[in-house]
């Protein structure tokens, strides 16, 4: 095993970003540890009474995509090898993480119900809600795409237009600061009161938290693109419009995303919160309905699926940034 | 505005700086002149360069001839009329090219002209200008993706393809190693000779203002002011280790040492 910082002579990027080397120890002791998870759920009886069968699927396709991962990065692919080398230490932690966790809830009890509810159990909760929790995932993202899109939009004008009109910023930025700076979640009784349907007072909350962080990151953007950018513009013959859409919008958009991440954050946040307080669906709604039950499994396997959901956004955010600033030198 | 009408009695050259100043305030809020009083003109169709110590203000007289800033005394006029913004029809390259970074070198190229043209822009035109600047198979490519050469080429394009009656040029060649700028050098050149657009460049390396240009404007520092302008018509093309390319150096050496 080596501890060596990242390489910074190497070319390929994905080399770069998958450091750790092949080593084919490590993939063997990883399918070894998954096994091991696999093996003691089986054998090891429980002391709580838990419906194992979905938990023993995942290991399952676990245990199959790193015998596929094991053999294509020995016998075939480079990319594979890249990837899987890198991730085999990961693996086997995770494997270990949940021999331990399955002991200590499920089989021992150590950790007990109904606080404390093994990764199995939550499986299997998911597995009985799937479409409850479905139609519930599903209702979250569209109210958190409507709003977020919103959201940004609002953030990005109000950014340009402070960033880029002197008698713009000296009018409305101080009042801005101020709405803006306050929580979101601050705004919560009002909202419920002003907006007609609960579902409109939880896409302006959500709104209410996405549109100052980007907003105030665009201005920043806007600032910062240098004066040459604006000068070469107007030697080249463009009017306001284009100046805006081909030097003022690509300037910025850098710092656009970074107000977008910070965005993201706090959008979920208020999502979840929203939800919570008005909704009839979503996964905020779930795991409040499950509170009101005492179904703690429930609220587990919400946050399961949070933790995925959200980390796929994530993702396409983090896609969507590398498409729109594929121009500067280094991205990531 | 001081229209054509109202100038044309004077007998003005194609560009004519007059007895223009430009004043900055510095740290203690005291007038600082950047370039006091300058004279001097030039024909259509000539090559000036315009050297100096750095400081000595022969950028800030370029951006007041562009229109990019505007002397607190005397005024510019080209071709008659008086400069106070710039315009497609002055040609700026900027020191480090100023090209947009989230373009690509076809697009670069391409903006200008489809600004002033509108949507149906002549593409041939953008190929052809491609052609000439040895920048085929980079059209997609993104400035950062780039040499520096090729970045200059670029920025000469994106001004040349508007087709200016006076071409800008601030050293653009300045930050190139000696290779890529003799070629930027000759590209400059023949560009010239080709579409007889009158140019002024503004760089700090006498060989190259020699090797370019017909007339060469001398500036002194503290304030900027124009020392002398000299005369450079040696036969073109020139050769740089040529007897009378090494006397007009000696002769520039000369005049930047006197202060």
């Amino acid at each position: 095993m080596s501890f060596s910082k990242k390489r910074e002579n190497s070319s390929n990027t994905s080399e770069k970003k998958y450091w750790k080397s092949w080593n084919i120890k490590w993939n063997f002791f990883s399918i070894l540890s998954v096994l091991v998870a696999l093996l003691e759920n089986v054998f090891i009886s429980s002391k709580e009474n838990v419906n194992n069968g979905s938990y023993r699927i995942f290991l399952g396709c676990y245990l199959i995509y790193l015998v596929f991962i094991y053999l294509g990065g020995h016998y075939f692919s480079l990319k594979v090898r890249l990837f899987g080398g890198h991730f085999a230490q990961l693996n086997f932690i995770l494997g270990i993480l949940l021999c331990v966790q399955d002991l200590l809830t499920e089989k021992f009890s150590i950790f007990s119900l109904p606080y404390f509810v093994s990764f199995a159990q939550v499986l299997d909760q998911i597995n009985e809600d799937k479409s409850l929790l479905l139609q519930s995932t599903g209702a979250s993202l569209l109210l958190w795409s409507l709003s977020f899109a919103f959201g940004t939009l609002i953030g990005i004008v109000l950014g340009i237009l402070i960033g880029r009109y002197r008698q713009f910023n000296y009018w409305s930025l101080p009042f801005l600061k101020v709405i803006g700076i306050i929580p979101a979640a601050a705004w919560m009784p009002l909202t419920m009161v002003i907006f007609p349907t609960s579902y409109l007072a939880e896409i302006s909350l959500i709104v209410l938290s996405v549109w100052f962080p980007v907003a105030f990151m665009t201005k920043g953007g806007v600032e910062n693109i240098s004066p040459t950018y604006f000068e070469a513009a107007h030697t080249l013959g463009f009017n306001e419009i284009r100046i805006i859409r081909k030097v003022v919008i690509p300037g910025a958009l850098p710092n656009i995303f970074v107000g977008i991440f910070t965005a993201t954050g706090l959008s979920f946040t208020m999502l979840v919160i929203s939800e919570m307080v008005g909704a009839r669906v979503g996964l905020g709604w779930y795991i409040n309905w499950a509170k009101g039950t005492g179904n703690y499994t429930q609220v587990y396997a919400a946050i399961t699926i949070m933790a995925i959901l959200f980390s796929c956004i994530f993702i396409v955010i983090n896609k969507l940034q590398g498409t729109a600033l594929r121009w500067r030198p280094t991205v990531n | 505005m001081e229209t054509h009408s109202e100038l044309g009695g004077m007998n003005l050259a194609f560009l004519d700086v007059k007895n223009i100043t430009r004043e900055l305030l510095n740290n203690n809020n005291k007038k600082l002149k950047i370039i006091d009083n300058i004279n001097f003109s030039v024909e259509k169709g000539e090559f000036l360069s315009i050297i100096g110590p750095s400081g000595c203000g022969k950028t800030t007289l370029l951006r007041l001839i562009s229109g990019l800033d505007r002397p607190e005394e005397g005024q510019v006029t080209v071709a008659g009329e008086r400069i106070v913004k710039p315009d497609v029809s002055r040609g700026y390259v900027f020191q480090n090219g100023g090209l947009y970074p989230w373009e690509t070198i076809e697009k670069n190229i391409s903006l200008g002209l489809e600004a002033v043209q509108g949507r149906n822009f002549d593409r041939n035109l953008v190929k052809h200008f491609i052609e000439i600047m040895g920048l085929q198979n980079f059209e997609n490519a993104y400035p950062s993706q780039v040499s520096g050469g090729m970045a200059q080429r670029t920025a000469l394009a994106r001004s040349l393809i508007l087709q200016p009656q006076l071409l800008l040029l601030d050293e653009p060649m300045g930050a190139l190693d000696a290779f890529t700028r003799a070629d930027v050098q000759n590209i400059v050149f023949k560009l010239w000779r080709d579409t007889k657009t009158t140019m002024i460049l503004v760089t700090h390396d006498i060989d190259e203002a020699i090797y370019l240009s017909q007339k060469i404007l001398v500036m002194t520092p503290h304030p900027g002011r124009v020392k002398e302008v000299v005369k450079n018509d040696l036969p073109f093309p020139r050769k740089r280790d040529s007897t009378n390319f090494l006397k007009q150096r000696r002769k520039l050496q000369e005049i930047l040492s006197f202060e």
